[in-house]
């Protein structure tokens, strides 16, 4: 059975995205040739058809390509999630300091945050991590799967660096999973 | 001439003691201290000189070693069989202010705290600093929202059923609802353990009265109703509306129901959402 042949029909029944070794494992395969396969079934899909093979949250998964996003719409009629500033600027802030409090969180915007964590929560971008050793104990906050997922990133790590001047943002031309 | 020589003699006697004494005033200021040898590696000489020296800053008393000055101190006292008491005071006086002058001398000094000339830090990143992070952020979610992915719920979910409403709009039905309910009096208040209505049994109501004809919400419910009969029907006609049973249009500014298209048989089971199932009496 061919390799690519199997991974196409893996990353098509899966819903989540699959990390390396799982699909190494299921094909049992090492996480090497995995990889080759993967590189070649991405370029045979990107070729025709109107799929493609990306990397995101820590895992690879077949998404439709960007040209095909108005007839999928029209079909899906998919409700357009929209963050409002103060959630994005709470949903940075845990991104970046993760795991951080509440407190920690409103000491560095200056107002109070807890409508902004909790619209976080209920979106299931970010998720209580666990405790911090201090006083009451709080909550700690960090960023979720989801959070990876609905901002195409493949891991943490991918973020801009933050600096202390005005910052000049360059992203390139894209995005990551393109 | 013996007697002037003796005379001028014993004139001399006094005035020779009364020398001595003033000569013995020091810079203590009433009587000097008593020839007290004092040798060690650092200084040889009297007490008196001793004294003058550190008063005068030409000696550091702090490489002196006062031991051998106690010393000396005492073997006087108990040897030299003292007779003037002044002496030895004036002697434990310049005594005692060389070990005080030492005892200061050895006092550590705190060091002055070195003037912070560096910049205060800054405070810790404020929200601005984040902008340049928000902006990428809302950059790839909407290069995300260009790709659609299988959804990780697999099959139907009675909550992501497509409904279709055509060009009516979330205001008619309130306008709709609204009108009804200003046809009925508030109702009266409660006991609070009354018995609570089931959604689903209404959806189950609305079902049997809803026909393929399109009717208006007041053609619907038929008087005598309260303003609770209006709540329930009008919860239950939208749980219809999403489930597709019922269908609503407008038309001529005037929002009308029927049962959808695919719903032939009135009693047809309708599905109950879990979470409006309530305690029914």
């Amino acid at each position: 059975m061919d390799t690519v042949d199997s991974l196409e029909a893996l990353l098509f029944v899966a819903d989540t995205p699959v990390p390396l070794n799982t699909l190494a494992v299921s094909l049992e395969l090492t996480e090497g040739q995995v990889e080759q396969g993967l590189e070649v079934l991405g370029e045979r899909l990107a070729g025709k058809g109107a799929l493609k093979l990306i990397e995101i949250a820590g895992g690879y998964q077949l998404c439709t390509k960007p040209e095909f996003v108005d007839i999928i719409a029209r079909f899906l009629k998919p409700q357009k999630q929209r963050l409002s500033r103060s959630l994005m600027e709470v949903l940075a802030i845990i991104a970046y300091k993760q795991p951080i409090t509440q407190a920690e969180i409103e000491a560095v915007r200056g107002v109070q945050s807890d409508y902004g964590v909790r619209g976080l929560l209920e979106r299931r971008l970010v998720a209580e991590v666990g405790r911090k050793q201090t006083a009451g104990r709080p909550f700690l906050y960090g960023t979720t799967q989801q959070f990876l997922h609905q901002f195409n990133l493949n891991d943490i790590s991918q973020l801009p660096e933050l600096s202390s001047g005005l910052p000049v943002l360059q992203v390139e031309e894209g995005g990551i999973g393109s | 001439m013996a007697l002037r020589t003796d005379a001028a003699a014993l004139a001399r006697k006094p005035q020779a003691r009364k020398q001595r004494k003033e000569e013995a005033v020091t810079a203590l200021g009433v009587v000097a201290p008593p020839p007290i040898q004092i040798e060690s590696p650092n200084f040889n000489g009297s007490l008196a000189t001793l004294f003058m020296c550190v008063r005068e800053r030409k000696l550091d008393l702090l490489d002196i070693p006062l031991m051998p000055v106690c010393e000396a101190y005492f073997i006087y006292l108990l040897q030299a069989h003292v007779k003037d008491l002044d002496e030895a005071a004036a002697a434990l006086s310049a005594l005692a202010y060389l070990l005080e002058r030492k005892a200061w001398a050895l006092i550590p000094i705190a060091e002055p705290e070195p003037e912070n000339e560096e910049l205060l830090e800054l405070i810790a990143p404020t929200a601005y600093e984040y902008d340049a992070a928000i902006a990428a952020l809302q950059i790839w979610h909407e290069e995300r929202e260009q790709v659609f992915f299988r959804p990780p719920d697999g099959g139907n979910d009675a909550y992501e059923i497509p409904f279709d409403i055509g060009n009516v709009t979330i205001q008619d039905l309130a306008r709709a609802f609204e009108k009804l309910l200003t046809k009925v009096e508030p109702d009266e208040p409660k006991v609070l353990n009354k018995p609570r209505r089931s959604i689903s049994e209404q959806m189950k109501v609305v079902m049997r009265v809803l026909s393929a004809d399109w009717k208006a919400l007041d053609e619907l419910l038929k008087p005598p109703f309260t303003r609770e009969d209006v709540v329930y029907w009008f919860l239950a006609l939208l749980e219809l509306i999403r489930l597709g049973q019922a269908s609503v249009r407008l038309r001529k500014e005037e929002v009308e129901f029927s049962r959808s298209a695919n719903q032939k048989n009135p009693a047809a089971k309708t599905p109950t959402p879990q979470h409006l199932n309530t305690q029914t009496p």
